[in-house]
């Protein structure tokens, strides 16, 4: 097997690995049931992985820098019931504060990580409890249905245009912005040079602090904005609304192929791994998998996917 | 609460006057914490020095203390464990389908507490196999297993909470002991935590948990097998997540999905506050004793102030945050991820 791999060259396999199976899986899903190959379940399935996808992009910035960010369930949650609570009073303005109070947290969570050097998964895990709990406490630990006359502030979200669900559009602005961001801004190749090697990085001059700091805005912004996203398909806002969100979030990027040890990574492979995430649920929930048995799925695939993603020469004690 | 002995880790001496300083502070203020804490609750409301509040405490104290204990291990060697809910909630679910229940016909009684502590050592194992196996990071390992763990349990239940209705097994939890009037959890804790203190000071497992906490590379050049140590400490926690999720299915007298809900979250609080370092290799079984005990009293004294408990997994974010803020030696680390 090992030598296999040398033979075709293991880096090449893991550059098409995530794109093969995806293919693989829409195939395997298309056979057992050739309605899934129709043109509006597969824009369904396009619609159903928008939040999933916008929720992964905003990690892929914090992973590609070689962090992680365990609060973006939280903040979306907390965005959805925002959106819930003010959208009577300010329509459209409810979007961008929710957006706004994203922007604030991640700035929050990320100068606690480089300032009081707390390592960023327990930095980000505290502030989602911080999160949950401020969710709880203004929702009145309740579920906040939204009325009749509000839905229409949300037809950006659940409309369609000329016959493509709305939330399909959001999601491909999202992935020009963010494909932008990373790729063509000097944010991005920052961010891969941090990834790469921080204290290279460091020593050429890259203001590490800062471009972790922006990394981690952008995630709970994107959170935020998944959360808003969230709120208007289901027409509710709750403070667990998101909860189940965090593990396929995580697995998306890691599946598409972004490593955890950070600088390799791209938008378009967070992509692939959303939709991968999305096929396969898809496809347990016709072979009749219990909806919260498919954690266990999640949770393999994460661990076999970090497994074979991970760059082991920068990490030579494992911990 | 005496200091530990650990103080001489390889990264304390590097500069022996502050470290020297820094440790002293650091291993007591968690106990000052907690006598202030104790000393400002008992102005604000008399009953906190009740009898009856104290067993309160207690009460609530014994699970994260159990769950906290076989953490501490695994923070000691500079891992993390997310899966606490995951054994937890697999452990409890299992437990509540093999003795007298509401659901199918089996009676094990107390014998089915060995099994359910097999299963928990059995997932710890996994965990550790596949973090030194696949040398894939704990914390993505034990995310996965968090989520396996609940969804088997989910999947076992199909959707549905079990009842128990074996009267010994929710004794475990509920009746005292006729001597000092504690629930008999509460003295199983406090077992665990003695077990949990000869492990740290009188085993061999105990000692290679501290080296390889220090430093793993010396460690491995003092002939310390690494992989070895680390698969019985993921294993080992494990077994006290089980006894967490006995504890935990024997209280509330149900197995359901939901039994573990942020369970991880004051773990983690009640690890960090007590002051051992997240970098491994300093801090003990003792200072999470002390750190349970600063959580369980804050969330006791703000129940009693008539603070809505919505507000305290906030409240124990923020220690988080200022918990590990303090007791990083940030000299020494000049990377962190």
């Amino acid at each position: 097997m090992r030598a296999l791999i040398d033979s075709i060259g293991a880096d090449r396999i893991r550059q098409y690995l995530p794109l093969a199976t995806l293919v693989i899986l829409v195939i395997a899903v298309g056979v057992a049931q050739p309605a899934f190959l129709e043109p509006a379940t597969l824009l369904q399935l396009a619609a159903d992985t928008a939040v999933l996808f916008i929720l992964a992009t905003g990690v892929t910035f914090v992973i590609m820098l070689g962090g992680i960010d365990l609060s973006l369930q939280s903040m979306a949650s907390l965005a959805s019931v925002i959106v819930a609570l003010t959208i009577t009073r300010l329509g459209y303005g409810a979007f961008v504060l929710a957006v706004a109070v994203g922007a604030i947290v991640g700035l929050l969570a990320g100068l606690a990580h480089v300032r009081l050097r707390i390592p960023s998964f327990i930095a980000t895990l505290a502030m989602g409890g911080v999160l949950f709990s401020a969710a709880l406490v203004i929702s009145h630990e309740q579920s906040i249905t939204l009325g009749e006359a509000e839905r229409g502030y949300q037809t950006w979200i659940t409309g369609s245009v000329a016959g493509v669900p709305s939330v399909v559009i959001v999601g491909l602005i999202v992935l020009v912005v963010a494909h932008i961001l990373q790729s063509r801004t000097a944010f991005g190749r920052y961010s891969a040079a941090i990834g790469a090697g921080e204290p290279a990085a460091y020593a050429s001059g890259v203001k590490v602090d800062r471009q972790k700091v922006i990394a981690y805005a952008l995630s709970a912004s994107f959170a935020a904005l998944a959360g808003v996203i969230l709120a208007g398909r289901l027409s509710s806002g709750s403070p667990t609304l998101a909860a189940e969100l965090l593990l396929p979030s995580i697995a998306a990027v890691v599946v598409g192929g972004t490593a955890i040890t950070g600088g390799v990574g791209s938008i378009w492979r967070t992509l692939v791994g959303a939709l991968i995430i999305s096929v396969v649920r898809i496809g347990m929930t016709f072979l009749g998998v219990n909806i919260f048995a498919q954690n266990i799925v999640f949770g393999a695939v994460l661990i076999i996917a970090v497994a074979i993603t991970i760059d082991r020469s920068k990490i030579p004690i494992v911990k | 609460m005496t200091p530990s002995a650990d103080a001489e880790s390889p990264r304390a001496s590097a500069s022996p006057k502050s470290a020297m300083h820094r440790f002293r502070l650091a291993s007591w203020a968690p106990v000052i914490v907690l006598v202030l804490l104790c000393a400002v609750i008992a102005v604000i409301n008399p009953n906190f020095l009740s009898f009856g509040n104290f067993v309160r405490i207690a009460q609530a104290a014994m699970i994260p203390l159990v769950l906290g204990l076989g953490a501490t291990f695994i923070i000691l060697m500079g891992s993390i464990d997310l899966s606490v809910e995951g054994i937890l909630t697999l452990s409890a679910v299992i437990l509540s389908l093999l003795v007298l229940n509401g659901a199918n016909g089996n009676d094990l009684g107390l014998l089915a507490i060995p099994l359910v502590l097999l299963v928990g050592a059995g997932v710890g194992f996994i965990n550790g196999a596949v973090h030194v196996k696949l040398k894939v990071p704990s914390f993505m390992t034990t995310l996965g297993t968090w989520f396996i763990g609940v969804g088997v349990a989910n999947a076992l239940l199909g959707g549905t909470a079990v009842r128990i209705n074996d009267k010994l097994v929710r004794a475990l939890a509920i009746s005292r002991d006729p001597l000092v009037g504690l629930p008999w959890g509460v003295w199983i804790a406090i077992f665990c935590f003695f077990v949990a203190l000869v492990i740290q000071n009188y085993t061999r497992l105990g000692r290679y948990i501290y080296a390889l906490g220090g430093g793993e590379d010396l460690a491995g050049l003092s002939g310390i097998r690494a992989s070895r140590v680390r698969i019985m400490a993921f294993t080992l926690a494990g077994v006290f997540y089980a006894v967490g999720g006995i504890l935990a299915a024997a209280q509330l007298g149900l197995g359901n999905s939901q039994i573990g809900l942020g369970r991880l979250f004051t773990t983690i609080t009640a690890v960090v506050v007590g002051g051992t370092s997240l970098a491994g290799g300093s801090g003990s079984v003792q200072q999470t004793l002390v750190g349970v005990l600063v959580v369980v009293v804050l969330s006791n004294g703000m129940v009693l102030m008539g603070i809505p408990p919505s507000v305290q997994i906030g409240v124990q974010g923020l220690m988080i945050i200022a918990a590990v803020a303090l007791s990083m030696d940030r000299k020494l680390v000049r990377i962190v991820k």
